[in-house]
């Protein structure tokens, strides 16, 4: 071993990055080198560190060593491709190319760098697949698309290593997997390929590993800088009211927020949500007009090229602050960043820490968040962040559960790149984590589906989609080979509206519900800019700046975070500490009031108690119970009790939930006691009965969308497609309509059930939340008024109607709403 | 249960029916608009799996809503054929089969948008095909639907649909049939043909059907 590190030492590439590292003034960190000597070893593995601490080298130079060591300094270009860098964003790929060349270039060596995303010109990915270069930045939906060509594998024969950065933003998606089902075929074509992920720090390091490296392979785990210092501070609302409700307390802070980003060059400022950042940035400039123009906002429904330039002017730190979603999350390296500013709760700890990473890029800087509650429960999970992040206590991010739909994808690429047998494809598949318990009988399901269309044989007839030759699976139509190639990925777009000016330049898009809304010559906000509704036009809103007035806010359609299990645990410490004396945080000081109105009107739990209110109010009864699990969790248990206890007796409820707690109301007088509630808080058949509700609300149908798309029912439309796309475009809840009534057993509606189950009514976190409930205390309270805590819950009001009646009187109920005028 | 809505609409006596189609009592006249037959086959031959049963059974809702209602007479509101890929051997024989059955019926086609590219239906099916708009029995039928129209028509095309919304996150998304004074636009009538949801005005009517039942919708302003 100890010889080992010598060479390493010795070895004339090492010689030669270290001597750039000097003239640059920099020294490789322990962390470096270690990864440059486990590469130079022939072994794969992970790198894990906060954003901003050198771990683009750590990776990258290894190659580059290994070359120069195998015949010093060449001076002609490697004739094949090296390397192959993926990265989760297309806006990344340009940057990535950016750091790495700066390596390449200061070490004056032969290699040529370039990009192939989705923003690559056809022409020039038509050229690269002719030539290769020495290193290719791309994306899992470039990679997948080049395995569909037949001559890729020759020009990968000589891919000695892949790189995969913010592998932990991958993990748990489709696209995650994807990349994972790429990497199990070029690691069949070439075994000693060299796997390297990057990561941010993850609560499931070693399982995060091996789904990168496949389940057959042994890597190492390398733990980067982490000297890196983060603090965690708090805007406290001057006068506390006790009690919180969403949204309600942010515009309060504007001043304050303002005064913080005054002091300091450049600041990003987050939301949790597109709507929050319309707002405020047009809060920010109400107090301060003079920041017209200094200021930006960046979020994911924005035209790309205004993004573009937002994020130049980060870059080069001449902007004053941005309003930003999860869309500035990732990546890119925005060294002017002095400050980070979170509006709204963190709602996981390990979001928190990629925010405040965004700051203080510099190895060893200290990284600022300033956070901004909108509601008081809020401030809690601040505090319950700091503690968390302090004892290093991070969210774990699962991979998936064999997808069928990708794996339907995938084999047609397969069968288009080539052609595949079975066996052998059956085993390479299995080395994809993901896939490593595949049945037999969901393989022969997916086989059977891509080739035949379905498991009914006569009801698929002149589908030929995949065909077997001498045992071969192969695509044998052109047509059907282009139409694959345009629809391989994972991404599902929601069809959206743009929004673009009467001479033509496009704002971005939003959501086809909001802008029905809207009437013509009325007002709204978008990207910042007060707008006036000319007309819309197909799939256009063709707006113009308006003069002055007001607007109203878009909502674009897509889910809240999720309080994480972690930072809720977190919050329910912090809550049991309090209750102890034991806090002495600002926030928990701000939080008194409140948490002493809620121990005085009703109780304040400890981590040993489960609380359960009732409230009479004009609504009729409500019940408000405090889990504690997430707000996804909560609307899954809310159905579930809503469905037990209408079977108990018919009623009708409405029920509401946020991450604290659920609230069901209801017009009956049945009183509950704690048997009761103990019986319908079983986790016994809870799947079963959430599979129950789940097909009266429609869920499934929803997840739909995104399967049918995957496994390539649907293809997603672009303005001026051709008329044989167009002919063959259907929705995916016709889909799935048509499905449920004529191929009830197809996988593909097990698979999207199996989704909503997991993803959306997190059904394992449920299971495990009702067994702790049953090992708790119960505390029934009767409060005569809403208290701090039931509250924002009677305030979210009355969100799903839950009902065991049938379609007609569902819809005769809702009909009698509207007539009231409700 | 119910299963069809009777209405007065320019002096004369119609039935909506849940099934996506209109009844003229008078005439002994059936209106279905936008069947698209052939598409569960077209998307086939593209390589995307549908089964094909819904060919078979929009004949046997048709071949059922003539013997109940006692027609004489359909009249087919446009897009009868989804497109030209889709007019395979093994729907034109469902088709033909259909009609040797109804032998006696009128049947009437004003030619839609895909009708355009799919062609006319085979002359076995005995369909007289006009272009659109035409008269028949004194009614104005469209396949496309007119801003200003000088008569009052009946139209296919748009496969309106209505999202009815709860309390909360209820909602129920459904076929309905948009009706005002001067147009009737019917639900489309084949299975597997999607909906685009349409925002009424005040004064027009809404009446939403799953396939079983039928309900008018209030519009609120």
């Amino acid at each position: 071993m100890k010889k080992q590190t010598k060479t390493a030492r010795e070895n004339p590439g090492t010689i030669e990055v270290n001597q750039f590292f000097q003239s640059q003034g920099w020294k490789p960190f322990p962390f470096q080198k270690k990864t440059w000597q486990a590469y130079g070893e022939g072994k794969s593995g992970l790198i894990h560190a906060p954003t901003g601490t050198g771990k683009t080298f750590a990776v990258w130079a290894p190659p580059l060593i290994e070359w120069m060591n195998q015949g010093k300094l060449q001076k002609k270009r490697p004739a094949r491709l090296k390397v192959l860098w993926i990265t989760p964003l297309r806006a990344l790929v340009e940057d990535t190319n950016r750091s790495l060349t700066e390596l390449v270039e200061g070490l004056q060596l032969p290699w040529t760098i370039e990009s192939r995303s989705g923003d690559t010109t056809g022409s020039r990915k038509a050229s690269q697949r002719k030539k290769f270069p020495t290193a290719l930045v791309t994306t899992p939906e470039s990679l997948s698309l080049l395995l569909s060509y037949p001559e890729t594998r020759e020009s990968f024969s000589e891919l000695e290593a892949v790189i995969v950065d913010e592998w932990h933003e991958l993990l748990s998606t489709k696209r995650g997997t994807q990349t994972e089902l790429c990497l199990a075929r070029l690691r069949k074509w070439n075994p000693l390929l060299r796997t390297w992920g990057l990561s941010a720090t993850l609560g499931n390091l070693k399982q995060a590993m091996a789904t990168l490296l496949g389940n057959e392979k042994e890597g190492v785990l390398i733990e980067g800088d982490t000297r890196k210092k983060f603090v965690v501070k708090t805007l406290i609302p001057k006068n506390m009211e006790r009690f919180p409700w969403s949204g309600h307390l942010g515009g309060k802070l504007v001043e304050q927020v303002a005064q913080a980003i005054e002091k300091k060059t450049t600041s990003l400022v987050f939301t949790n949500v597109r709507s929050q950042t319309e707002y405020w940035f047009d809060a920010l400039l109400g107090v301060r007009p003079e920041w017209k123009g200094q200021i930006g906002i960046h979020h994911g429904s924005i035209d790309r090229k205004e993004r573009t330039v937002i994020e130049n002017r980060l870059r080069t730190g001449e902007i004053k602050a941005v309003v930003c979603t999860s869309s500035l999350d990732l990546g890119v390296d925005f060294s002017p960043v002095e400050q980070v500013i979170q509006i709204g709760g963190p709602k996981g700890i390990a979001r928190l820490l990629q925010r405040a990473g965004r700051c203080g890029h510099q190895p060893g800087a200290t990284s600022t968040v300033i956070c901004v509650p909108t509601q008081a429960m809020e401030l809690i999970e601040y505090a319950a962040a700091r503690k968390s992040m302090a004892k290093g206590k991070i969210e774990e991010r699962e991979p998936l559960n064999a997808p069928l739909d990708l794996l339907a994808q995938h084999l047609i690429t397969l069968a288009l790149g080539g052609g595949f047998k079975e066996a052998e494809t059956i085993s390479e598949i299995k080395t994809a984590w993901s896939y490593r318990n595949l049945t037999r009988q969901e393989w022969d399901w997916t086989v059977e589906f891509i080739v035949r269309g379905g498991k009914t044989l006569q009801a698929y007839d002149q589908f030929k989609r995949v065909v077997i030759k001498d045992g071969v699976y192969q695509v044998p139509s052109s047509l059907i080979s282009r139409f694959h190639r345009m629809s391989i990925g994972t991404i599902t777009s929601d069809p959206a509206i743009t929004v673009q000016f009467q001479k033509g330049k496009t704002l971005g898009t939003i959501d086809e519900s909001f802008i029905a809304r809207i009437k013509k010559g009325s007002h709204f906000f978008f990207s910042g800019k007060l707008l006036t509704l000319v007309r819309i036009r197909d799939l256009t809103a063709v707006v113009k700046l308006a003069r002055s007035g007001k607007g109203v806010i878009p909502v674009w359609g897509g889910g809240k975070f999720p309080l994480s299990s972690e930072l809720a645990q977190s919050v329910r410490e912090r809550i049991e500490q309090f209750r102890l004396g034991k806090t002495s945080e600002p926030e928990m000081k701000a939080m008194q009031g409140t948490l002493q109105l809620q121990n005085e009107e009703s109780h304040l739990p400890a981590l040993s108690e489960f609380l359960i209110e009732k409230t009479i109010t004009n609504d009729g009864v409500n019940w408000f119970l405090f889990p504690f699990a997430g707000r996804l969790a909560h609307e899954g248990l809310a159905s579930l009790i809503a469905h037990r206890m209408s079977q108990l007796e018919p009623m009708t409820l409405s029920v509401s939930f946020n991450d604290y707690g659920l609230s069901l109301c209801s017009n009956s007088e049945k009183e509950i006691d704690e048997t009761t509630w103990r019986t319908l808080l079983r986790p016994e058949g809870l799947v079963e009965e959430l599979l129950t509700c789940m097909n009266q609300s429609e869920m499934a149908k929803r997840q739909f969308r995104e399967v049918a798309r995957v496994a390539g029912l649907i293809f997603q439309g672009y303005p001026g497609a051709q008329k044989s796309i167009k002919q063959v475009q259907a929705s995916g809840g016709l889909f799935f309509d048509v499905f449920a009534k004529y191929d009830p057993d197809n996988l593909l509606l097990t698979q999207a059930r199996k989704e909503v189950l997991e993803r959306q009514l997190e059904a394992k976190r449920l299971t495990e939340k009702l067994r702790e409930i049953q090992n708790q205390l119960f505390v029934l309270r009767n409060p005569a008024k809403l208290t701090p805590f039931s509250f924002p819950l009677w305030a979210e009001s009355l969100r799903t109607q839950i009902s065991s009646e049938s379609w007609s009187d569902r819809v005769r109920k809702m009909a009698q709403e509207l007539e009231a005028g409700n | 249960m119910n299963t069809k809505v009777e209405i007065s609409w320019q002096g004369k006596k119609f039935s909506l029916l849940a099934d996506r189609a209109i009844h003229w009592p008078s005439q002994k006249t059936l209106f279905i608009a936008d069947p698209h037959f052939g598409k569960a086959a077209t998307f086939r031959k593209s390589g995307i799996p549908v089964p094909e049963r819904t060919t078979q059974d929009d004949c046997d809702r048709l071949t059922q809503l003539v013997q109940e209602t006692y027609s004489r007479t359909i009249i087919f509101l446009g897009d009868f054929f989804h497109a030209r890929v889709g007019k395979t051997e093994e729907v034109r024989k469902i088709l033909t089969d259909w009609r040797k059955n109804l032998a006696s019926l009128q049947v009437h086609l004003v030619r839609g948008n895909h009708d355009l590219n799919s062609g006319d239906p085979w002359p076995e099916l005995q369909i007289q095909c006009h272009p659109d708009p035409v008269n028949i029995l004194g009614i104005e039928c469209r396949h496309l639907p007119v801003s200003k129209s000088e008569k009052p028509y009946l139209a296919g095309h748009i496969h309106p649909g209505f999202t009815l919304k709860g309390r909360g996150k209820d909602q129920i998304r459904s076929a309905c049939f948009h009706l005002n004074q001067s147009q009737i636009i019917l639900p489309a009538f084949g299975s597997f043909t999607g909906l685009k949801n349409i925002q009424p005005l005040p004064g027009e009517h809404i009446f939403l059907t799953n396939g079983k039942e039928i309900f008018e919708i209030p519009i609120t302003a």
